[in-house]
């Protein structure tokens, strides 16, 4: 006990007096390295938020935090920025590489254009995590996996300790490692991937994820970031990367990287929290259409979607940055800002604005010790209707807008449709589209099908490769991973039927009647050129929403009815043949009387036993007799 | 289970036995109607009560108000420009509205034929996404261009595109929200829920754009008028008299009646002294429109799809405005976005008797079930006299005594007569299938033959038993009482089957139906006794479904207008067939008119003298 | 019984009619066949076609169709239906398939009704057996019951099943011993459960056997053995080729296993699967071997009871499998209901012939109004469905346990013809 307290105390000392060092002779040291880009591997740590203003009000916060340390240093349990809980973890389970999402909300492709990142730092609704593991066998690896996902589950207060082999898929197309491995495909690495899309993210899983940041959320941009406001967010997705890099010089690094993606509505952010209730503001600082013939002291036409440009970070986050992690790399900025340049941005003395030569987006580097805020004006407006366009960075069309829903209603059966436009004129995209779904889903592959918006008939050639892993009753759920095309500026159905199948009582949840999660389709876009080696890394990912799949219930205050019904039912069908095969026949007024005459004629017997000095017997035989003709 | 049945089944040897089931069958009949007249008494009827603890209605305070007003006043500006123009400008004025708001907007064309003329439309639809939720749950604000009666809906549509303003600036909804503008109040709800489940007949309705999670709940707002009202009418009739769920009309009764305090109507009595003859009035109104199955609203088309859903009309003149019936919406809203469980705990089977009063299926379904229940028996009855041989052949000499006699004089079982089942199959089989005659050609005829085909069809149904009873006759063989009761036995049988499988899905059609064919048990042959057989002949004539359709459509209706006339009525129920898929005409032609037919073929026998032979076992 | 001429014009012309009338609702109505496929009456997990399909199209893509929970049907179906034309592009062969099987089943019956064994059996004859319908009426209604019908548009595996049980009780009849084995067999490894049909089966072929036994005293021991081992021999050849066919012998815990286990837990007219969904985990297994107890119980008592008329034994039989089986539908009432008339002559001996009908009818029509108010309405729960299940189970048990008191009644009319007609009782 007190050997263990006394590690950990030193533990703590090395990490607290010995890092700051390292960072600071590393930044000196890689001073040459100031212009590279952000995923330079060298630089230990570093972090930077990039704000960016979306149409309708709303504003992307993208947070991201990468540290690295020396494979070297983290086989020898030298952990320097990296989170030494999770690295013991890591080096427990065997696990290369790890990819941890923690996801709410949906992201608006029609108005927010494409994803952060191309989608590559988020999940579906809900956890998920996928790792390439090292062990010599399948068991092995689940073996792992099962030791990862409690580890993890513990760490991360999410219940991950649910993904069990039911929720659990081996993709074969899907992912492909983010980090240079020497074997990627060599026998002994295993990817696992695990799903929960019914688990609710909430603050309990942003603390410990702030945990593993060396400043712990106290300074830098880190500070910002607060439950309530991260989880009013309209889409929010907390991932955490780790993998191994391996620069052409130098030696290999494990690198972290936690990013946390949020889109806030900014109207809903800048309510004050004490008073949140949206109540209908008075009528005279309503924003109205002065243009219309009708408007009046007491009619207006409100023009408020478009309003609410101007924001100031502590308007939105509730407070300013607190200064800079002393750890970071000072030669990446720590705040950006994507607006274009002929916006006016007010910061807070003391920084400096660096606009980048795409007259987009421009950053702030500002000292350590004092706070920093942001303040956008709002853009002057004519006549009280914004031209919005000329005020944002107008975002990017994605390459892809993937809708899934279910068809057909009732509990008995259902299918799959997913809408997949190809938004580009001239351009096919080619992608990979995966489900894993729970084993009660039994979905009928013989039915899938494709067909293009508008072009009679189907068009299965756009189904390139499918690969089917079919579910196993309570052992194993449904991966499907297809390999399809959409032709460009051309709309494709993909649909499937399934069967929904009852369960056992005890199988069902306590809301029974509300249905089940399925979690959310995986697509990756493959891209263009196959000039990049045989492994075409994704460039584009993106998950649809989630489903509700309701199965038909049982009632749940029936079971000792049911066994007492359907054993009666049994009984008598069994009893009434028994009788007539061990019966043997006689005619109506043969044989021995039944029940009742029987009684009666004893009776008697009894009474002329009573009355009559006579012997009992002659006068039931008599009376037997009479009863019997 | 046999020796069960056996104790029970041995009775049939007994001639009073024999004589009783008209008795019974009268009796269950009498007893049927009398039980639907007790249901109104406080002892048969509750009081209503929220089962499902998450909805929690009325216990929110609503903000909708304030400056809001003005908004709805703009928006009525707005749409009141667009009274009278095409359906695809309105939409254009709503779509960029809905645009302006924020929200996603689809829109949907759909294009029903029937009667000869088409109902073609476009819905147009706007959803709220939740704001942190994904697309898994949804609940629906549905506002119709036109309510059921034709008239514009004034104050509904601005009414729900400020609600959906509104609504958009709260973060605390679970669920989405979808506003849903049809032009017309039942085609284009019917058009667009189908197609959001994916049954649509895409010839005829166009696929969804863009669509949500699953369906939990619906509210239409009929709103017409455009001065203050005093109370809110809650309409929940559904297709095919499916009901939503209590729980639903719970909660809005709460809203409203509770937390705003307006008063809360149903089954348009305006006014409700809680008394036996308002129940009892308010309990008929709802199983005659149960009866239908016609659509009643614009909610009426969700039901089928297991989404409750009701309309709300304000009526009355008050001192509510629009904010007071937009709170009651935010209230019901605010609750249906409680839902954890789709909505499944409370009663789908019931009749309200007030607001606050209902009889559950376990209280009324006795009643249906004893009426249907009486044909049955009469078939058994018929069943079991057609095995019997006539009395005076079995009669034996050799008894002792008088009891003894009685009991060998009764034929017993076992020298039960040989039954021959042909004729009675063929005919009873012929007679239902031709109900497939007048199903097939009311419902495709066009509007202006209705009216022709339907005389020319009562002549004919007239004249068809005459004929069928000369063709039984002039056949070859005779036919005999046997083969009459076998005939009645048979078609009783089915009736009683049909009806009582019909109680449980849709009763109030169950009990009418079975209410106006009770005749049918007990006409019988008489062939010797013609008073007796026209008087019998015309109480079916009376009750005949083609002479009942008739006055059903003369007969002023509910709000005391004149009928709306046979074309119309005829017109409605193809209309009702083609496109809400109504299934009551099947009832009355497949299931009443061919037991009647046979009933009157039965009234005419003159069963031949030739009877089965005895056959010795 | 009337002349062969005539009979032959009439079957032909019966035949034809059963065929027209099926391909006419193949064709008139192209969505009836999917809907009667979808519907839990006709299609159960173990012979459902749609899941018949998908281990064809996962057979035909290299997956085996028995590593997942969808196919649990016999390996030797792939290849049969693999012959086919797809059924995608040419549905006709497959309709043209299944009104064939039915007309084969048909054709099995109308041997075994010619054959006047139900009346009189070798060791026993029927005092009424002159009174009975030609082999064409009982084909006829065979043919043209519903319950028939819809089994057949619904494509439903289980006409296999019935026709290889038909054809080994004709065989059996016929004194083709060997052949009835082997028909016994491919029923068996269909769907498990007509192995209980062995010992009648053996039975009724020593009573038919062309040279009446010889007085050696364990003459039949040695019979019976060999019939066992025809079918153990034809068994093992089956399952040889199936494991040629699927490369493992995954298939036998796929098939038969989900019949012993009741691991797929879908709704149908039986009594099992409610009984199993409301069961407490720890009880699983032990009702599931009271379960099969109960069915297999029944095989020893009617084989010795019945020992004089063996077609009997397994007309009951098969109305005891229609309703206790794991996952009867109405296909296997079609096939009890159809042997039924066999027994033409102790009709008059039925004693509830009506409520039985109406038992029946009314759970015909009931079961889909519940079940829609269940699944589809939301407006029932799953009680209304398995209280339906319950009647149905109840109505045909009724006329199993009439049928048997017929025919012993029947029995015992012979050594007491003095009570033709009395009332009787049993004690």
């Amino acid at each position: 006990m007190r050997r263990f307290f006394a590690s950990f105390l030193l533990s703590l000392l090395s990490f607290l007096c010995f890092s700051p060092y390292a960072a600071i002779a590393n930044a000196s040291s890689a001073a040459d390295s100031i212009s590279t880009s952000i995923s330079d591997s060298r630089s230990d740590y570093h972090e930077q938020l990039i704000l960016r203003p979306l149409p309708l009000s709303a504003l992307l916060a993208s947070f991201n935090f990468r540290s690295n340390t020396s494979l070297s240093a983290f086989e020898a349990h030298n952990f320097r920025f990296f989170p030494r809980s999770l690295g013991q973890i890591l080096q427990h389970a065997g696990t290369r590489e790890l990819h941890l999402r923690f996801s709410l909300g949906r992201w608006d492709a029609e108005s927010w254009g494409a994803r952060p990142w191309n989608g590559a730092r988020e999940g579906g609704t809900g956890v998920e995590m996928w790792a390439w593991l090292e062990a010599e066998t399948d068991e092995e690896a689940d073996h792992k996996w099962l030791t990862l996902t409690n580890a993890l589950s513990g760490l991360f207060c999410a219940s991950l300790n649910f993904i069990d082999s039911t929720r659990t898929t081996r993709p074969v197309m899907s992912f492909q490692p983010e980090g240079n491995h020497i074997d990627a495909n060599a026998a002994n690495t295993h990817l696992l991937y695990g799903v929960l899309p019914h688990e609710v993210v909430c603050t309990e899983n942003l603390t410990p994820f702030l945990k593993l940041l060396p400043c712990k959320g106290k300074a830098g941009i880190a500070s910002l970031l607060d439950g309530h406001k991260l989880f009013d967010s309209s889409w929010q997705t907390m991932a955490i990367d780790i993998r191994p890099v391996c620069p052409e010089d130098g030696e290999c690094v494990l690198q972290i990287e936690q990013s946390i993606d949020m889109v806030l509505d900014i109207d809903r952010s800048k309510r004050p929290r004490d008073n949140p209730i949206p109540r209908p503001p008075p009528a005279h600082d309503m924003k109205c259409n002065t243009s219309k013939p009708y408007h009046a002291h007491d009619t207006c036409f409100p023009t408020d979607s478009a309003a609410n440009q101007d924001w100031s970070l502590s308007q939105i986050f509730g407070r300013p940055i607190k200064g800079t992690c002393p750890l970071t790399d000072p030669t990446v900025s720590p705040v950006c800002i994507q607006v274009p340049d002929s916006r006016i941005v007010f910061a807070s003395e003391g920084a400096i604005e660096k606009k980048n030569p795409d007259q987009t987006s421009r950053c702030f580097d500002f000292p350590a010790e004092n706070d920093f805020e942001v303040f956008l004006p709002a853009p002057e407006t004519q006549d009280g209707s914004v031209v919005v366009d000329q005020h944002l960075v107008k975002p990017e069309t994605p390459l892809l807008y993937a809708e899934r829903s279910f068809t057909g209603h009732g509990q008995e059966r259902g299918g799959v449709q997913t809408i997949l436009r190809n938004p580009s004129p001239d351009q096919e995209v080619e992608f990979i589209y995966m489900e894993s779904l729970p084993w009660f889903m039994r979905i009928y592959l013989h039915t899938i099908s494709a067909r293009v918006d508008g072009q009679p008939g189907k068009a299965d050639s756009l189904i390139q490769e499918v690969y089917y892993r079919p579910a196993v009753d309570r052992a194993r759920g449904t991966q499907l991973e297809v390999r399809m095309t959409v032709p460009p500026a051309s709309t494709v159905f993909l649909t499937y039927d399934f069967e929904k199948s009852i369960l056992r009582y005890t199988e069902y949840p306590p809301d029974a009647n509300r249905g089940f999660d399925v979690a959310a389709a995986v697509i990756t876009i493959l891209n263009r050129d196959k000039s990049v080696g045989n492994s075409r890394f994704a460039a584009y990912n993106l998950r649809t929403t989630t489903l509700l799949c309701n199965l038909p219930t049982p009632d749940f205050s029936m079971p000792y009815n049911v066994i007492i019904f359907t054993s009666t039912a049994i009984a008598l069908a069994f009893g009434g043949m028994f009788n007539i095969l061990v019966r043997r026949f006689v005619a109506a007024n043969e044989g021995p009387e039944n029940g009742l005459k029987k009684g009666v004629n004893r009776l008697k017997a009894k009474l002329a036993a009573m009355f009559k000095k006579r012997g009992s017997t002659p006068a039931v035989m008599l009376d037997g007799e009479k009863k019997m003709e | 289970m046999p020796r069960l049945l056996a104790s029970a089944l041995s009775l049939r040897r007994d001639p009073r036995l024999l004589k009783l089931p008209p008795y019974l069958s009268l009796l269950c009949i009498v007893v049927g109607v009398v039980w639907l007249f007790l249901l109104p008494l406080d002892d048969y009827s509750r009081r209503t009560y929220i089962s499902e603890n998450a909805l929690l209605p009325g216990q929110v305070h609503t903000y909708f108000g304030g400056s809001d007003q003005n908004v709805f006043r703009a928006y009525k500006h707005e749409t009141d420009e667009l009274a009278g123009k095409g359906n695809i400008e309105v939409n254009d004025k709503l779509e960029s509205i809905a645009k302006g708001l924020g929200l996603k907007v689809g829109r949907q064309n759909f294009t029903y034929s029937s009667a000869g003329n088409t109902h073609s439309g476009q819905n147009i639809y706007a959803i709220l996404q939740a704001p942190r939720g994904d697309a898994t749950e949804a609940i629906v604000l549905v506002a119709a261009w036109k309510n059921v009666k034709g008239e514009p809906n004034r104050s509904g549509v601005p009414l729900v595109l400020t609600l959906a303003r509104y609504f958009k600036r709260w973060s605390l909804w679970s669920k989405d929200i979808i506003f849903l503008f049809t032009p017309d109040s039942i085609a284009g709800p019917q058009a667009w829920v189908d197609a959001y489940h994916d049954a649509h007949d895409s010839s005829r309705v166009a696929s969804l754009p863009l669509k949500s999670g699953a369906l939990q709940g619906a509210i239409a707002l009929d709103y017409t008028r455009e001065t203050r009202f005093q109370s809110v009418h809650i309409v929940y009739d559904g297709v095919n008299g499916q009901l939503p769920n209590l729980d639903l009309i719970n909660s809005v009764n709460h809203v409203a009646g509770g937390q705003m305090g307006m008063g809360v109507a149903i089954q348009e009595m305006w006014k409700h002294s809680n008394s036996y003859h308002d129940r009892l009035q308010t309990m008929l109104r709802g199983m005659l429109k149960q009866g239908l199955g016609l659509a009643s609203g614009p909610h009426s088309s969700f039901i089928p799809y297991h989404v409750d859903a009701v309309t709300l009309q304000p009526f009355g003149d008050g001192w509510q405005d629009e904010m007071a019936i937009g709170r009651v919406i935010e209230g019901t809203f605010r609750s249906l976005n409680n839902l954890l469980e789709h909505l499944h705990q409370s009663f789908f089977f019931y009749f309200l008797m007030q607001k606050e009063r209902f009889v559950s299926i376990g209280t009324y379904l006795p009643s249906a079930m004893l009426v249907a229940a009486n044909f049955t028996i009469m078939a058994i009855a018929l069943w079991v006299k057609s095995g019997q041989p006539e009395v005076q052949k079995v009669i034996t000499e050799k008894t002792e005594t008088a009891e003894e006699a009685e009991k060998l004089a009764l034929p017993n079982p076992h020298a039960a007569m040989e039954r021959d089942l042909f004729l009675p199959l063929v005919l009873v089989a012929a007679c239902q299938f031709a109900g497939v005659v007048p199903l097939y050609l009311f419902n495709h005829l066009s509007e202006s033959a209705l009216i022709p085909a339907f005389v020319l069809f009562t002549v004919l149904s007239a004249i068809l038993p005459f004929l069928l009873s000369n063709l039984l006759h002039t056949s070859a063989t005779s036919t005999t009482t046997q083969q009459y009761h076998l005939i009645r036995s048979f078609s009783l049988l089915l009736l009683g089957m049909f009806l009582s499988s019909l109680a449980t899905l849709n009763f109030s059609l169950a009990f009418l139906v079975g209410v106006f064919s009770a005749p049918l048990t007990f006409v019988r042959p008489c062939p010797n006794s013609p008073i007796l057989k026209w008087l019998s002949m015309a109480v079916l004539y009376i009750l005949s479904p083609t002479t009942v359709v008739f006055v059903a459509s003369v007969l002023p209706d509910l709000d005391e207008k004149v009928g709306c006339g046979l074309g119309e009525v005829l017109r409605q129920a193809a209309f009702a067939w083609d496109v809400t898929g109504t299934y009551t005409p099947v009832v009355v032609w497949c299931v009443w008119w061919p037991a009647w037919i046979v009933g009157v073929v039965s009234v005419l026998g003159r069963p031949g003298a030739g009877d089965g032979k005895v056959k010795n076992a | 019984m009337n002349g062969g001429k005539a009979t032959l014009g009439r079957t032909a012309g019966l035949y034809a009619g059963a065929a027209v009338l099926r391909l006419a609702l193949f064709t008139l109505f192209p969505r009836l066949p999917d809907l009667l496929t979808g519907r839990v009456e006709i299609s159960t997990p173990v012979t459902s076609f749609k899941r018949l399909q998908e281990g064809l199209f996962l057979y035909n893509h290299n997956v085996s169709p028995y590593d997942g929970g969808v196919y649990h049907q016999a390996p030797l179906l792939l290849p049969i239906f693999n012959l086919l034309p797809s059924f995608a592009t040419f549905p006709i062969f497959t309709y043209l398939l299944y009104i064939a099987i039915d007309i084969l089943s048909a054709d099995a019956l109308l041997r075994i009704a010619e054959s006047g064994e139900a009346g009189s059996s070798a060791r026993f004859t029927s005092p009424r057996r002159d009174k009975r319908w030609s082999g064409a009426v009982i084909a006829a209604l065979f043919l043209f019951n519903p319950f028939t019908i819809a089994t057949c548009i619904g494509r439903s595996t289980t006409v296999f099943t019935t026709c290889a049980i038909l054809h080994a009780i004709a065989n059996a009849i016929s004194g083709r011993h060997f052949h009835a084995m082997v028909a016994l067999s491919f029923a068996s490894y269909l769907s498990m459960y007509p192995l209980l049909l062995l010992p009648p089966l053996v039975l009724l072929c020593y009573d038919r056997q062309k040279q009446p036994a010889t007085g050696a005293p364990n003459a039949w021991i040695k019979f019976a053995a060999t019939m066992v081992m025809d079918v153990v021999g034809a068994l093992a050849v089956l399952f040889q080729m199936s494991f040629c066919l699927t490369g493992s012998w995954e298939f036998l815990s796929s098939t038969y296993g989900v019949q012993l286990t009741l691991s797929d837990l879908a709704p149908n007219i039986g009594l099992w699967w409610y009984f199993f969904v409301e069961m407490f985990d720890s009880f699983r297994s032990f009702f599931l071997a009271v379960f099969w107890l109960h069915l297999s119980s029944y095989v020893g008592g009617l084989s010795v009871r019945l020992r004089q008329q063996p077609l009997v034994v397994i007309t009951l039989l098969l109305g005891i499998f229609s309703i206790f089986k794991p996952y009867p539908s109405i296909a296997d009432a079609s096939l009890f209901l159809g042997m039924v008339p066999l027994y033409r002559h102790v009709f008059p001996l039925l004693r509830y012939s009506f409520v039985i009908a109406a038992i029946i009818i009314y759970a015909t029509f009931l079961a889909p109004a519940f079940y829609h108010l269940w699944i589809y309405a939301g407006s029932g729960n799953a009680n209304f469905f398995y209280a339906i299940t319950l009647v149905w189970g109840l109505g045909l048990s009724l006329l199993v346990c009439d049928l048997a008191f017929a025919v012993l009644r029947d029995e015992w009319e012979v050594e007491r013809p003095e009570m033709v007609g009395k009332e009787i009782r049993q004690i």
